[in-house]
């Protein structure tokens, strides 16, 4: 075969190599360090965002009725346990955060802040219940001790074109993707509100999208799916939007509240 | 030589741009774990919470009456592009493939009682201004790494929710389909300058379930009720008193229901406190 015709066809296939493949390699070049996640990010998801209610409105802005709650899989054990639910009791034990755990704190109306805690660490912080989600990449230290609202989360990019990993080369950004984060370890919270329960060996995966609109909108596209057989009849999703906002103005910090 | 090499390196490229595809095609099952009150019995009248319409959008939804649905006209009216994603029925994504490249080329998207949308992933533009509008609207998509970015225009009026509340014909539609093993994430975002203040954003989850066939709807039209030639259902502005119902059986306040773009946001809910 003629000569150029192979260089032709192997410098064609090197680009046509999945990015994941050399993404998780791990190495910013020939000798280099190891590129960091926050270097290999495929999509940049800091900033501010604000969710914008145009879903479950009646079950989101305000705290719906005992007994409400049509759009979850709940098994007779969920159910009962939703059916039991007591604000007062929440906030004489000192537990007024139950809604604001990992399993529902993204459904919760608010700000949300993303920034990196460090290079292995993306946080997120929310103005509504002023709570704090560490989402650690591989490299990042475990948090220990007793379970927390929002768990631990373990993160990892997905990259477009297949492939995961928490590592890869530099101008990741031009490939594309999304942030697949997985949460265990958590309090036994409210799904909902009104007390619909998910246990303490909930799982909650996430996927996190960022779109950017031709009118210059910027929208997180959070994907929610929950497994929780202690009281779920089957898998939960819900999928949630944020708007990009300029900068903090609307930040504003509230406790949790029960009711 | 010089051909063949550039054919080959043509072709090799193109590999490069099938990594970024993914395969929506599939019998997909609606999930109803949000705002199932609303998709699956229907919103009850006047509930136009989170809806970021002006006055024109709200007078019209007050003045729509159910019975509308009854004339010969809208009885087999389908669902439009926009609003098929949240209703009660299954879909089916099938894919057309082509056969020297082996790109897609096109996915079409049929729902129950819908009409086959076709969405064109092969470049091609969209119509003129004032070419002919569908319910299914003239759809192309692009790939944004594994998410599909779909634009909608040329869609006939519609409705964003299904108790009379309209999208004018001079809306236009975005979508991002999101995949994620047997999930899929249909993000909507309508532009509506007449009867929207901003970007109406929803998204839409289906699972994956390959046991389910969509049934054939030969729609047929009869007599449903005997009312004289002409005569179009409706109430005259301020006199549909059950407009009132929906926000007293759920102790909201009625502004709220009435919905507009503030309502929208985490802030409105100090304004509800207040209340």
């Amino acid at each position: 075969m003629n000569r150029g015709v192979l260089i032709a066809a192997g410098i064609a296939l090197s680009l046509a190599v999945p990015g994941s493949i050399q993404a998780q390699r791990g190495r910013g070049g020939q000798g280099g360090a190891p590129v960091t996640p926050k270097a290999a990010a495929p999509v940049d998801l800091t900033g501010y965002w604000v969710s914008v209610v145009t879903e479950d409105w009646r079950y989101r802005m305000v705290t719906p009725k005992k007994g409400d709650y049509p759009s979850i899989p709940l098994n007779a054990e969920g159910r009962r346990v939703a059916d039991a639910w007591d604000p007062a009791k929440d906030e004489a034990s000192g537990d007024p955060c139950k809604s604001y755990g990992a399993g529902n704190i993204m459904r919760v109306p608010g700000n949300v802040h993303i920034t990196w805690e460090d290079d292995n660490t993306l946080r997120v912080d929310t103005d509504a219940g002023t709570q704090t989600r560490l989402f650690r990449f591989a490299g990042s230290p475990n948090s220990s001790g007793a379970p927390g609202w929002q768990g631990n989360s373990a993160a990892q990019w997905e990259f477009a074109g297949g492939g995961r990993g928490g590592r890869g080369r530099g101008n990741a950004q031009d490939r594309g993707g999304d942030l697949k984060v997985v949460t265990t370890g958590m309090r036994a919270g409210y799904l909902q509100k009104n007390g619909v329960p998910y246990s303490g060996n909930a799982v909650v995966t996430e996927y996190f999208h960022r779109t950017i609109e031709s009118n210059g909108d910027s929208w997180l596209i959070v994907t929610t799916m929950i497994e929780d057989p202690q009281y779920l009849n089957q898998q939960f999703q819900r999928s949630t939007h944020f708007k990009r906002l300029p900068d903090a103005s609307t930040w504003s910090p509230s406790p949790c509240t029960a009711r | 030589m010089r051909v063949p090499m550039l054919l080959l390196l043509a072709m090799l490229l193109s590999c490069v741009a099938a990594f970024a595809q993914i395969d929506f095609s599939g019998e997909w099952a609606p999930r109803f774990y949000e705002d199932q009150p609303e998709r699956v019995p229907g919103p009850e009248l006047g509930d136009y919470l989170g809806l970021p319409i002006n006055d024109a959008a709200r007078m019209r939804a007050d003045t729509w009456s159910a019975s509308i649905q009854t004339l010969p006209e809208w009885q087999c009216r389908p669902h439009s592009a926009d609003y098929i994603w949240r209703g009660p029925s299954q879909l089916r994504i099938s894919k057309e493939v082509d056969p020297v490249t082996r790109q897609i080329t096109a996915f079409h998207a049929e729902w129950l009682r819908s009409v086959d949308r076709t969405i064109y992933l092969d470049g091609r533009p969209h119509p003129e201004e004032y070419a002919a509008h569908s319910w299914s609207g003239f759809s192309t998509g692009k790939w944004d790494g594994d998410m599909l970015t779909v634009t909608v225009t040329h869609l006939k009026e519609g409705y964003v929710r299904r108790n009379g509340v309209p999208r004018s014909d001079l809306a236009t539609l975005t979508e991002h389909w999101i995949r994620h093993g047997n999930w899929l994430t249909v993000v909507e975002i309508v532009n509506d300058p007449v009867y929207l203040t901003e970007p109406f954003v929803r998204t839409t989850d289906y699972e994956l379930d390959l046991h389910q066939q969509i049934p054939p709807y030969p729609c047929g039209i009869v007599e449903e009720v005997d009312r004289p030639e002409g005569v179009v259902p409706h109430f005259l502005p301020g006199t549909d008193t059950s407009l009132a119902e929906f926000p007293a059986h759920h102790d909201l306040p009625a502004e709220a229901a009435k919905g507009g773009a503030e309502t929208m946001y985490p802030k409105y809910q100090s304004k509800l406190r207040q209340k």
